[in-house]
């Protein structure tokens, strides 16, 4: 050690201190304190003088690095390589240096780039190789990916190769500078796969693809350097591939000299539009060995997300949303890339654009995301409707979860439930998914029947277990499998022993017994919902259930033919106290339309259209309530056909129609049993002509999807009737004969649906002139119809019949040749 | 001939702080990397030597083979790391001995621009006597110039890897900079 350096060690501290203190001051400021606290004056010497070597950049002769960069070492820069003329030296890399080069061929300039290979990067086999594999190179014919033309030795015996020159910027650089946003980032990125995708199809890797060897040109034509080099230049013996990867870009496998694939290509993809997107690369600024050790280690990159907020800390909204956007699925796409595991990666690059192509329609992708509740929120975003029955599911279990899950924030804070929640619902959507099954469930009913049969697995508390399944019941209800519904609902039953289960037991006790109505078993209902009611009252049970059970009992008891003032009183203080208890809107909805059918049902049609209109005025601009409003218009329609109202009610009607045409189809049997109604409608409003082409038109739609096995035959009489109006007799036959045929086995031979049968068949005979046919057919109308005729439709119903029982007596006697 | 084992028994003992096994510590390892390094090297700029792509890469994979991918002490194994880099580079030196007017074998004296013609770089040999020296005055700061300049650990890799606060390395890597630049300048203070 010198006499400075031993000097130095005896104030090592101190000239430390000294250094730092003084260290970005002017020199003035250096002086005063160097004076003011430094008496040794060698010392203050010693910390001008480092002072003046840290500022030091490369103005001394002795720092200056001669460029020794590969072909240039003997110090003079050639002019020309083998056929080709040097232009200018477009770069140099680890591998060699890059010229832009010019060639005379036929008398046409044709301009290359030519590169130079550092001697480290091949090895004397080098060129020999280029020719024999020449043939699969030119087999990678494609616009994205530069061509290879030419390969051969400088005079000096360098390897070089020549290819097509493109003028253009890395595809990082050139996605900053045009200010693309992520969309169109990606959307740009999907050539590159494509390039990769085809280069595979020939058996071809790059195992060196990074921002730098995807260029897009000033056209905006993306090209691929460098395809089908690196496996040349991997060199015999003693050097791998790792001399001729990009730390920062490769796979794992490669720099840790393992076994490469078109995985490798999957994983560089994946760095490389990590960069792209968040600016930086997968593992920001690393050095070579730490990212040696991180693929030693099997680490992998933080998440897209966490990276871009470092990365871009610009507060703009563009930024805020990009942000976002990387937040999610394209996360997802980047992390699949990135797996240290190259089977854990897409398969391909194919699988990996087909992803992205994904993202950008909005569909979910394929990439198994990292948490659960991921997919249901994808698939209700795209399915908002059709998922209203499974949410309903969750609205019982906890209304929280069902906000969470359409977005909105309420979310998860009681969060043990609501991961086993969010588990249980991932797992059903994902047995719907065919992604994920090779089997997956195709309908609503097996896919709640799997969520039933799932549920036990998830939800430990018996309280939600018990709620989560009549959830799961009343969908399958809504959804039309009562069978289901029935046999979730006894489970329901059977779990609820002790006083603390009484409100599910009512519950269940309730939707059994509108199950055995539909049915018409009409009996057992009556008991159940008996029983629920007496429960009810006798045990404490939540407002909600005691509201719902009276809505439910009276409904029902007045629904089926037990009408009692009482029940109409009942409904109506439901009604109210729905409303004052800030019940769920569902159900302050469900006991406002009871009150207001039921008031239709006692003949208080005043009361009935005020509770309907302001039912409709609730479910006004409620995207989840089309089928509500379509409803209650239906309604509305009805009574003012009932009161003799119809021009008032024919927009109704169509409101009706369409409404449940958008929310459940054309072929639901919501849509089509307002048709015919709406078709009674255009009949007496004078406009049968429309009548029998919205009930012809409907007919067919009808057969398909309810036919033979509807209880909702009224279409066929309605058009039999508009057939008749408009003199089509032939065709009003057979259709009155086919729906007295379909009422056969169900009703009483006496029900009024036979009495509007008979006389439908009555007035098509009439019309054909088959009067003595006719007259039984009249006679049996008006006797049956005489006893319904309370209302003013019924009245007028039975005045119609007997108009034709007129017409069928009268003629009676000139009908003898009638061949019905 | 050299066993996985005694490289990790003595690789054990170094981390203890026995400087007196890096010697055999080297007689073990270092053969076979200085044949990766020599097979690499055939006179190409020895700035190669210490690009990410290159020698550094196959040193720390045969010493995390070597080690078993034991990364319990980082520390330990980067600056092992670093050192054997060290000794890899000035042996090539020394065996490709130019004149110094041929401007001798230079590296760079800021890592990142390792690779590249920009920025300060200095002949090997004379870096690699200014850190003997300043290994006498500050061991710890010899080891952080040798992550960065052998190694090519990034700054925040530095004071990650030695357990210092980023804005400490940025400190003293600065001092340590000024300091070794005028040792090599042969910049004998006036006074």
């Amino acid at each position: 050690m010198d006499k400075h350096a031993s000097d130095d060690a005896s104030h090592w501290a101190e000239l430390q201190r000294l250094f730092h203190r003084c260290d970005g001051l002017d020199d003035t400021a250096i002086e005063a304190l160097l004076a003011n606290e430094v008496a040794d004056l060698g010392l203050r010497e010693r910390v001008r003088s480092l002072l003046r070597s840290a500022r030091c950049v490369t103005s001394d002769p002795a720092f200056t690095t001669p460029d020794t960069s590969a072909g240039e070492a003997a110090g003079f820069s050639p002019v020309s390589i083998g056929p080709y003329r040097l232009l200018e030296k477009l770069g140099s890399g680890g591998v060699g240096t890059v010229y832009l080069v010019e060639r005379i061929l036929a008398e046409t300039k044709v301009r290359a780039a030519l590169k130079v290979l550092a001697p480290h990067a091949v090895d004397a086999s080098f060129v020999e190789r280029f020719h024999r594999e020449r043939r699969l190179l030119a087999s990678l014919d494609h616009p994205n990916i530069t061509r290879l033309f030419d390969a051969g030795t400088t005079e000096d015996g360098q390897p070089y190769i020549v290819m097509e020159y493109v003028d253009g910027l890395p595809i990082d650089r050139y996605c900053d500078e045009g200010q693309l946003d992520i969309e169109s980032r990606v959307r740009l990125f999907l050539t590159v796969c494509d390039a990769v995708s085809a280069a595979h199809r020939g058996l071809i890797v790059h195992l060196d693809l990074k921002p730098s060897n995807v260029l897009v040109a000033k056209s905006g034509i993306v090209k691929l350097l460098d395809f089908g080099t690196s496996k040349w230049t991997q060199a015999n013996g003693e050097s791998t591939a790792t001399l001729v990867a990009t730390p920062a870009f490769a796979s794992p496998e490669q720099l840790l000299n393992r076994p490469v694939s078109t995985a490798s290509d999957v994983y560089a993809l994946g760095a490389t539009l990590y960069k792209i997107l968040c600016g930086r690369a997968p593992f920001g600024n690393i050095s070579g060995v730490v990212r040696m050790e991180k693929a030693l280690r099997g680490l992998e990159p933080e998440s897209l997300a966490r990276a871009a907020a470092d990365a871009r800390p610009r507060a703009d909204r563009a930024a805020r949303r990009a942000h976002q956007e990387l937040r999610g699925d394209l996360s997802t796409i980047l992390e699949t890339c990135l797996r240290s595991n190259p089977r854990e990666r897409y398969s391909s690059a194919e699988a990996l654009r087909d992803d992205l192509e994904r993202y950008l329609s909005h569909q979910p992708i394929k990439a198994r995301p990292q948490t659960t509740g991921y997919r249901m929120r994808k698939f209700i975003d795209r399915h908002r409707v059709a998922l209203v029955v499974a949410v309903l599911v969750v609205a019982v279990s906890g209304a929280s979860l069902a906000d969470a899950w359409v977005g909105q924030a309420r979310a998860l804070r009681e969060a043990d439930r609501a991961v086993r929640m969010q588990n249980f619902m991932h797992r059903l959507f994902r047995m719907a998914n065919p992604d994920y099954t090779a089997k997956p469930v195709a309908t609503v009913a097996q896919f709640l029947r799997a969520g039933v049969r799932n549920l036990p697995a998830y939800i430990q508390d018996p309280a939600d277990l018990r709620a989560a399944m009549l959830g799961l019941a009343e969908s399958m209800y809504e959804s039309g499998d009562t069978d289901d519904a029935r046999a979730a609902l006894r489970q329901v039953l059977a779990l609820s022993h002790g006083s603390a289960a009484i409100g599910s037991r009512v519950e269940a006790e309730i939707y059994l017994a509108v199950i055995d109505f539909d049915r018409n078993e009409v009996p057992a209902g009556r008991a159940l919902s008996a029983e629920a009611f007496r429960l009810a009252h006798a045990y404490p049970v939540s407002s909600r259930v005691r509201i719902l059970t009276d809505v439910y009992y009276a409904f029902n008891e007045d629904n089926n033919g037990y009408i009692k003032p009482g029940n109409l009183a009942l409904l109506r203080k439901s009604a109210h106290a729905a409303i004052a208890d800030h019940l769920p809107r569902n159900d302050q909805d469900l006991a406002l339309l009871d009150y207001a059918a039921d008031a239709d049902m006692q003949g208080h049609v005043a009361t009935a259209t005020r509770i309907f209109s302001l039912l409709r005025q609730r479910y006004r601009d409620d995207p989840l309530a089309l089928c509500d409003r379509a409803n209650v218009n239906g309604w509305l329609a009805w009574i003012d056909n009932q009161s003799g109202r119809i021009s008032e009610s024919l927009p109704l009607f169509r409101e009706a129609y369409d409404g449940y045409v958008q929310c459940q189809g054309p072929a639901s049997a919501e849509a089509l049993e307002e048709v015919p109604y709406w078709g009674d409608a255009l009949i007496r409003a004078g406009r049968p002509a429309e009548a029998v082409k919205l009930l012809e038109g409907a007919l067919p739609t009808w057969r398909r999807a309810l036919g033979d096995r509807s209880d909702q035959v009224e279409i066929l009489y309605y058009l039999s009737r508009a057939y008749s109006a408009v003199g089509r007799y032939r065709d009003a036959q057979p259709l009155a004969e086919e729906f007295l045929k379909s009422l056969r086995n169900r009703l009483a031979p006496g029900s009024r649906m036979f009495g509007l049968g008979q006389m439908a068949l009555a007035q098509a005979l009439v019309g054909e002139k088959c009067y003595a046919a006719a007259r039984p057919h009249a006679v049996l109308a008006v006797r049956i119809l005489a006893k319904s005729a309370a209302s003013a439709y019924g009245l007028h119903v039975e005045r119609e019949a007997q108009a034709i029982l007129r017409g069928a007596a009268t003629t009676a006697g000139l009908s003898s040749g009638c061949s019905s | 001939m050299s066993s996985d084992g005694d490289v990790t028994l003595l690789l054990r003992r170094w981390s203890d702080g026995d400087a007196a096994v890096l010697d055999p510590l080297f007689a073990l390892v270092y053969p076979r990397l200085r044949q990766i390094a020599g097979a690499l090297f055939r006179g190409e700029s020895p700035a190669t030597l210490l690009q990410p792509t290159g020698v550094v890469n196959e040193l720390f994979l045969k010493l995390a083979e070597q080690r078993r991918l034991q990364f319990t002490d980082r520390e330990h194994f980067f600056s092992l790391g670093s050192l054997l880099m060290r000794r890899i580079i000035v042996d090539a030196a020394r065996a490709e001995r130019r004149d110094k007017r041929d401007g001798g074998i230079r590296i760079p004296l800021d890592p990142e621009t390792a690779g590249t013609t920009v920025g300060p770089s200095a002949d090997v040999l004379d870096i690699d006597r200014a850190l003997e020296e300043l290994e006498l005055i500050d061991a710890r700061k010899t080891r952080m110039v040798e992550l960065r300049l052998f190694l090519g650990a990034t700054a925040e890799e530095t004071a990650d890897l030695l357990k210092m606060s980023k804005a400490t390395v940025d400190r003293d890597l600065r001092f340590a900079r000024a300091w070794l630049i005028e040792r090599l300048a042969g910049g004998a203070p006036a006074g």
